[in-house]
């Protein structure tokens, strides 16, 4: 799809990661001013260099005082926040483990991100949309997980479960004021990390990717660009009347029972 | 918003309505070329539910012409299927019990077909809210639950069936995309 987001600014968190530099192309591709942010600054440097009218930004979610700083930062650089995509999100991989010994650091260190980082980065780049009163985007980048739950990553399931029921909150409060809200619940999506779990020869679960593969009615993961499609069709004003929805872009893996 | 349908061809069945007719003209205007009666295997089918709930209808025979479509596209190797019906599919209304059951029908069936017509066939669906004035979709008192406010527009209806039709959009598959403002999303009211 090719629609015009020229004049609109973009945050893309998690932007040096596969899906958020897939989702952050898109948006420049179609006129938006992009700013990369992520924790790892390098990578974020190193792909904003790639794009038109990019910014690099270090932020880290899950502190506040980062997060504010990173905010103004943008607003000093570009004036306005219109989308704001919260894409940056961690599990587990050490502790694939049950939640009767699942370690309390593990458990905090992923819900600080996923939902905690969600909700500051929410209300940092609120401020700025509301005060402009030129409405704005919010899209969550939530995961199947959220909806059908999966074992031994119970605070990614949770975390991602309250983003999608965030999303709807955040919809229902917002909508008055032009703000519209809304998520993207991924399958599994080929990325560094999903290649080195799971797709990869020597991945620790290569074994039954296969196996894995057969329940989705598609056969395979998606690509970053199959999650950046639908999220430029939710920032863009042709989605003017979706809100608060969780759109799940799996390749049918939850539309129903695949046996 | 631009799609690239060029060289495609799109069947509609289904009701005829200002919708389906806006579609077809957005559709066309996209490059594809848009038929009703179709004789040659269509490239994408929209399936068109009656939008107004008056009352229940029967949706099996545009199932069962759905399926057999689908597994003619499926022996090809390609194609879509698009359902246009309404956000009452997954929330069922008090005062539209017969249309309700109807529509949470035609949604097992979509998910069934994504299921089965996968990986050569996607298969999506719109859930409309309350759209245009006077509605041609809905019911005007689910506005007062609406968060936006307001109905929707055809237009939004359009853009969103466009993006179940764009060719780029490959990964979304047994989806129903609810365009109904909020309308289904929760309680919107702080009582
Ligand atoms: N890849 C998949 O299969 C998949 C499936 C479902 C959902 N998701 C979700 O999609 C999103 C992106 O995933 P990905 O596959 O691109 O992951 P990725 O690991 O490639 O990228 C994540 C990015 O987030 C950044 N990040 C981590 N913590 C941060 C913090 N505190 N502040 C700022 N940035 C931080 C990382 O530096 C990295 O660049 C995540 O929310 C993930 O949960 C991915």
């Amino acid at each position: 799809m090719q629609i015009d987001l020229e004049g609109r600014v973009a945050i893309v968190t998690g932007a040096a990661g596969a899906i958020g530099r897939a989702i952050s192309r898109r948006l420049a591709d179609n006129g938006a001013r992009v700013v990369i942010a992520d924790i790892d600054f390098a990578g974020a440097e190193a792909f904003a260099a790639t794009l038109p009218r990019a910014m690099a930004c270090h932020i880290d979610i899950a502190d506040e005082a980062s997060v504010a700083s990173g905010v103004a930062a943008i607003l000093d650089h570009f004036g306005q926040i219109d989308i704001l995509v919260n894409n940056a999100g961690i599990n587990t991989h050490a502790h694939r483990v049950n939640i009767d010994v699942f370690p309390r650091a593990e458990w905090d260190r992923i819900l600080r991100v996923d939902l905690d980082g969600t909700y500051l980065m929410s209300k940092a780049a609120l401020a700025p949309m509301l005060a402009r009163g030129a409405g704005g985007r919010i899209i969550n980048i939530a995961s199947v997980v959220g909806l059908a739950a999966m074992r031994l990553q119970s605070p990614f399931v949770a975390a991602k479960a309250g983003l999608i029921h965030l999303t709807r909150s955040m919809a229902l409060e917002l909508a008055p004021q032009g703000v519209l809200v809304n998520a993207i619940a991924p399958g599994s999506v080929l990325s560094e990390g999903t290649r080195a779990l799971f797709y990869s020869e020597d991945g620790s679960f290569a074994g039954r990717t296969a196996e894995f593969m057969a329940q989705v009615p598609m056969g395979r993961p998606g690509t970053p660009e199959e999650i950046a499609e639908p999220v430029l069709f939710l920032a863009s004003p042709a989605a003017a009347y979706v809100n608060g929805q969780t759109l799940t872009v799996d390749g049918g893996w939850t539309a129903g029972y695949p046996i | 918003m631009r799609i690239e349908l060029d060289g495609k061809l799109v069947a509609m069945t289904g009701v005829v309505t200002r919708v389906t007719e806006a579609l077809g003209e957005a559709l066309s205007a996209n490059g594809a070329t848009v038929a009703r009666d179709h004789t040659e295997l269509p490239d994408i089918l929209i399936v068109a539910l009656p939008l107004i709930p008056d009352g229940g209808f029967d949706w099996s025979e545009l199932h069962a012409q759905a399926r057999e479509t689908g597994l003619a596209m499926k022996a090809r190797g390609s194609g879509r299927i698009v359902f246009l019906m309404s956000a009452m599919a997954a929330i069922p209304m008090r005062r539209h019990p017969d249309y309700s059951v109807e529509m949470a029908a035609v949604l097992a069936a979509l998910r069934g077909l994504a299921m089965s017509l996968a990986p050569e066939v996607v298969v999506n669906g719109i859930g409309a809210g309350t759209i245009g004035d006077p509605a041609c979709a809905g019911d005007t008192v689910m506005i007062g639950h609406t968060p936006i406010g307001r109905a929707g527009t055809i237009d939004d209806i359009c853009n969103a069936a466009l993006f179940l039709c764009d060719p780029l959009n490959s990964y979304l598959n047994g989806q129903l995309l609810p365009v109904d403002g909020g309308w289904s999303v929760g309680y919107g009211r702080s009582f």
